[in-house]
């Protein structure tokens, strides 16, 4: 991976010949970036200072506001007090307060206090009670009404009125404090008649409710965590990584001294990964002294609410700003690393975009608002980690975390590969970018000019390359899934089923973009998307490769669909798919042919050939191939992922090598169509033997071990044998070739 | 030793397509010789230079810089010149002898080699009294002086300098010329750029006159203004622009008189 994407340190420079990266420039620029960062004021702050006073500084505040409203006890003026019954009391012994065997705690008792008033006193009048209520003398008034003890005796219904304000939120609160403590009351009225008609509780309540928590108390002191954690932890990573990726690039433009570092013998790549790590470092321990702060600071309120007593609502405050334990918290900077490097990589990118510092401090608001919507997700329970979701590039990991300070392990560590593998790959592709944006005379020598659509469409048509540009085949892929998208919006509005012509249709969307992009925006629309007749060899290879693999990708599914389950709904609409289908011609007509046309035309034709512009083959063949299977998740299953990436690897293999999309069509086509047909040949008495002989179950397409054996070194073989047929691309008729000056 | 054959740098413009920087550039510069390239802004003089030192990519032809080819091995080009111009800056956060040191470890010299020979330059362009001071507090001079010391620090063979006055005070003018003069005399090739004349006659062996992005003339200023029969360097200036502005240099689009190359 890492030679793959980065340790070439002499490919940069596009001269063909290659030299070998210096690990002592790397750790030379890192040192000095990060003594660089250390000594800027603005970076300290935002690393070290702001984390380390900021949640204290929240939390002292929070219990302030909190206090202020718990400590102030309420008044509630009880009306006709002396029409009460002796028992049960309503009132403390003193007369000041409510009894407090009526509350949870003495606690909660203290919360109000009672301003007795004779039922002869103005108070009982009510407009005399509204106005004190709202010029705030009392928060609510409790009438007793003045024959409450007859009524006690005659066992009929009694109306207590409260009267309180429901825009005022003490007298709200109030009021539902008193009703819990009335029903309490009732309650001990209705027991002390159960007694004396000698019957017993069921007769009053013949349900009972009985609410069990399945909460864990990890999960129960994840629950405040889990939703407010991952969200500060991403955005703080970006934040942490944003600002000194500024600073390195933007700043040294400036400065006026990235001329003179990419005048030095450092190259490109040195440079780029020197001021990378720099950032993630920084990235890194924002992150961590945010994390150590918060928790800190959580276990002191944890501990200062558990020391202060009281009902079960403040333990549960306690209980919910405890910190994660220490299992989770590992696993959290386990992957709190990638997820750095992916945001350090992606703002490393855009800052060297800018000029200047100004202009780069204008990219991180639309960064933001890309980042945020993915990270809210977390913030909603309906969201679950799933494997879809775990693709994601910041929602995965956010969710993942939240999966961790919740305590669910399992969940973890079953999604903890998916999103950290894609998580890494999404690092490596942006770090790419940002070496490939270090290698851009344009970026980096970018001067101020004014942007005209208008020209610069005219400049799309009149300067068009022979192939596609790389930035073009990911506005390919992205028109792709958007168009694919919306025609599967438009065709549940009318109600229409997944069928052979949906499927149709949605073969026709991933076609379309390619095509038309293929003969606007190239030169060269037949060689761009493989047009070509290939030789004999190739279509050999991708026949010999397509046989050898099945067994492989048939023993891959089931494995993949025990990891992943798919959801029963879906297998019984693919189910009836199949069934609907009237004929086998039919079936593999549109379920074979057609997609490998279309989908190999996009993602072996355009999309790939815009990816080779730089002719960095092999990333070209596996970031084709990872889109692939993202197209799969988006349009079909996301199980398809893992089979569809790895055959796009081979599809690309064999299309960069054979010079053309028709060893890829025959490849994928006859690949489809077998999974098509042998579920139709089990059915079939005749071919039983033959079929015994090869599956060991035939139904499952699953090969007896000496097969798959078999293929799997036979395809060892072909594909290494298709890997060293390397191929000299002939020289490209570019605008750059050397002009012949009279 | 400096080569260039029939350099030329296009640009792709949104607006006008692509457009040549540098049209059929050719030079050479000799160790001990100061090359001038003059011109007016925006002649192209630092395009051809950026070119130089390899961080723009000749469109087409060939430039041989210290024996390595600029596209073929820019890492040994790099490693060979020493670059300044007037816009190359230095760390605000890094002192003098850091930022040095950071280049000089950069070139790959070692620890010893290293402040032995930083201690000969910061003695010869005296910087010695701010060594500690950071970039932040350094005044234009002491910038310009520590840009001289990072520069030459890895001893290069080659040396180019795109407009290296350009805003300064008279006095550190001064200074930053007679140290190029000193340098030339330790046998260094330099490419110097300016858009002064008077700084072409006091430092230069061998002019090279740019504009538009084609190389006008070249050759000594003294067999110069002989070929042209103009007084001075700014008569044989404005001669060149002007017979460029009125057309009459369109015929002999060729390289000028004296060819670097014959």
């Amino acid at each position: 991976m890492t030679d793959l994407f980065f340790l070439d340190g002499g490919r940069d420079e596009r001269a063909g010949m290659k030299t070998k990266f210096r690990w002592s420039n790397l750790w030379i620029i890192m040192r000095r970036e990060v003594r660089d960062q250390i000594r800027d004021r603005r970076t300290l702050f935002m690393i070290f200072v702001l984390p380390i006073l900021l949640y204290p500084m929240l939390m002292f505040g929070m219990l302030q506001v909190l206090s202020a409203l718990e400590q102030k006890p309420r008044v509630v003026v009880v009306v006709g007090s002396e029409n009460l019954p002796p028992a049960p009391p309503l009132l403390d012994p003193s007369g000041k307060g409510f009894s407090p065997d009526l509350f949870d705690s003495p606690g909660d008792a203290g919360r109000m206090v009672v301003e007795r008033q004779d039922a002869t006193s103005d108070w009982a009048d009510p407009r005399t009670a509204e106005s004190a209520i709202r010029h705030g003398l009392a928060s609510a008034v409790v009438i007793i009404p003045k024959d409450l003890r007859d009524q006690l005796k005659r066992d009929v219904e009694i109306a207590i009125p409260i009267q309180y304000n429901s825009v005022d939120e003490p007298s709200q609160i109030t009021q539902l404090r008193l009703k819990d403590m009335l029903a309490r009351w009732k309650v001990s009225i209705v027991a002390g008649r159960l007694a004396r008609d000698r019957k017993d509780k069921s007769y009053t309540e013949p349900i009972e409710v009985r609410a069990l928590d399945v909460a864990t108390a990890d999960e129960k002191g994840g629950n405040v965590w889990s939703r407010l954690f991952p969200f500060l932890l991403v955005m703080m990573s970006l934040t942490g990584a944003f600002y000194p990726a500024v600073d390195l690039c933007a700043g040294e433009k400036e400065r006026g001294t990235m001329e003179t570092l990419l005048i030095s013998p450092a190259s490109r790549s040195e440079i780029v990964l020197g001021k990378f790590l720099t950032v993630m470092l920084a990235s890194v321990t924002t992150a961590i002294l945010n994390l150590l702060s918060m928790g800190l600071t959580g276990m002191q309120v944890a501990r200062q609410f558990g020391e202060m007593g009281g009902g079960a609502g403040r333990r549960a405050v306690a209980a919910s700003f405890a910190a994660p334990s220490p299992q989770s918290a590992f696993w959290m900077l386990v992957l709190l690393i990638p997820l750095a490097a992916f945001f350090s990589a992606v703002c490393l990118a855009l800052a060297v975009l800018a000029r200047s510092m100004k202009e780069g401090q204008y990219y991180m608001t639309p960064l933001y608002m890309i980042c945020l919507p993915l990270v809210f997700l977390t913030l909603s329970p309906e969201i679950e980690l799933n494997l879809f979701n775990s693709l994601l590039p910041i929602t995965g990991v956010a969710l993942l975390l939240r999966a961790l300070i919740m305590g669910n392990y399992d969940t973890a560590a079953q999604f903890f590969l998916p999103v950290l593998v894609p998580t890494l790959i999404y690092a490596a592709v942006a770090l790419r970018w940002a070496i490939d944006q270090f290698q851009r005379e344009d970026v980096l020598f970018r001067e101020a000019e004014r942007f005209n659509v208008v020209a610069w469409l005219r400049h799309l048509i009149r300067d068009r390359e022979p192939t596609p540009t790389g930035a073009q085949a990911v506005l390919c892929f992205a028109l792709i899934l958007s168009a694919s998208w919306f025609l599967t919006l438009y065709l549940s509005s009318r109600g229409a089923g997944v069928d052979l012509a949906t499927v149709a249709a949605g073969q026709l969307m991933i076609m379309i973009p390619p095509v038309i992009m293929a003969f606007m925006l190239t030169r060269c629309p037949f060689r761009t998307l493989r047009l070509t007749i290939p030789e004999g060899r190739y279509l050999l290879l991708a026949l010999g490769l397509v046989i050898a693999l099945n067994p492989l990708v048939n023993e891959l599914r089931p494995l993949v669909e025990w990891l992943f389950p798919i959801r029963r709904q879906i297998a019984e609409t693919l189910g009836k798919m199949m069934a609907q289908a009237p004929s086998l011609p039919i079936a593999i007509l549109s379920l074979a042919i057609m997609p490998a046309v279309c989908e190999e035309l996009a993602f072996r034709g355009f999309i790939l050939s815009g990816l080779e512009h730089q002719r960095r083959t092999r990333s070209a063949i596996v970031l084709s191939a990872f889109l692939f299977g993202f197209l799969h998740v988006l349009l079909s299953l996301f199980q398809q992922l893992f089979n569809a990436t790895l055959l796009g690897v081979v599809l690309g293999l064999l299309a960069v090598r054979g010079k053309s999309l028709l060893p890829g069509i025959v490849f994928h086509a006859i690949n489809n169509a077998w999974a098509i047909t042998l579920p139709r040949l089990v059915g079939m008495k005749s071919l039983q033997p033959a079929l015994s002989a090869v599956f060991r179950d035939p139904a499952q397409g699953l090969y007896h071990e000496g097969w798959l054996a078999l293929g799997v070194v036979c395809s060892a073989g072909l594909l290494y044998h298709l890997w060293r047929l390397r191929f000299i691309r002939p020289p490209e008729p570019s605008l750059a070739a050397p002009v012949v000056v009279p | 030793m400096i080569q260039v054959e029939r350099l030329c740098k296009r640009f792709l413009d949104y607006e006008r397509g692509w457009k040549s920087a540098v049209e059929d550039v050719s030079f050479d510069c000799r160790p001990g010789e100061i090359l001038g390239l003059l011109g007016p802004n925006g002649a192209g003089k630092t395009t051809t230079l950026r070119i130089l030192s390899t961080v723009l990519r000749p469109t087409s032809g060939r430039a041989i810089v210290a024996g390595h080819d600029v596209v073929v091995d820019p890492q040994g080009v790099r490693a060979n010149i020493g670059y300044m111009s007037a816009s190359t800056g230095i760390y605000d956060r890094m002192t003098a002898w850091e930022l040095v040191e950071y280049f000089g470890r950069l070139y790959g010299m070692g620890r010893g080699p290293l402040r032995e020979r930083m201690e000969t330059i910061f003695d010869w362009l005296k910087m010695n009294d701010f060594r500690d001071v950071l970039g932040s507090k350094m005044s234009t001079g002491m910038k310009q002086k520590a840009s001289i010391a990072r520069t030459i620090v890895h001893d290069p063979p080659v040396l180019i300098f795109d407009e290296p006055t350009s805003g300064l005070d008279v006095l550190v003018a001064r200074a930053v010329l007679q140290k190029i003069l000193e340098l030339r005399d330790l046998g260094k090739t330099i490419v110097f750029s300016t858009h002064s004349m008077h700084e072409v006659e006091k430092l230069c062996s061998k002019v090279a006159v740019i504009y538009k992005g084609r190389l006008r003339a070249t050759g000594s200023p003294g067999r110069l203004l002989e070929e042209f029969d103009q007084p001075d360097l700014e008569e044989l200036f404005f001669y060149l622009v002007e017979r460029v502005d009125s057309g009459r240099d369109v015929a002999e689009a060729r390289v000028g008189p004296v060819n670097a190359n014959p």
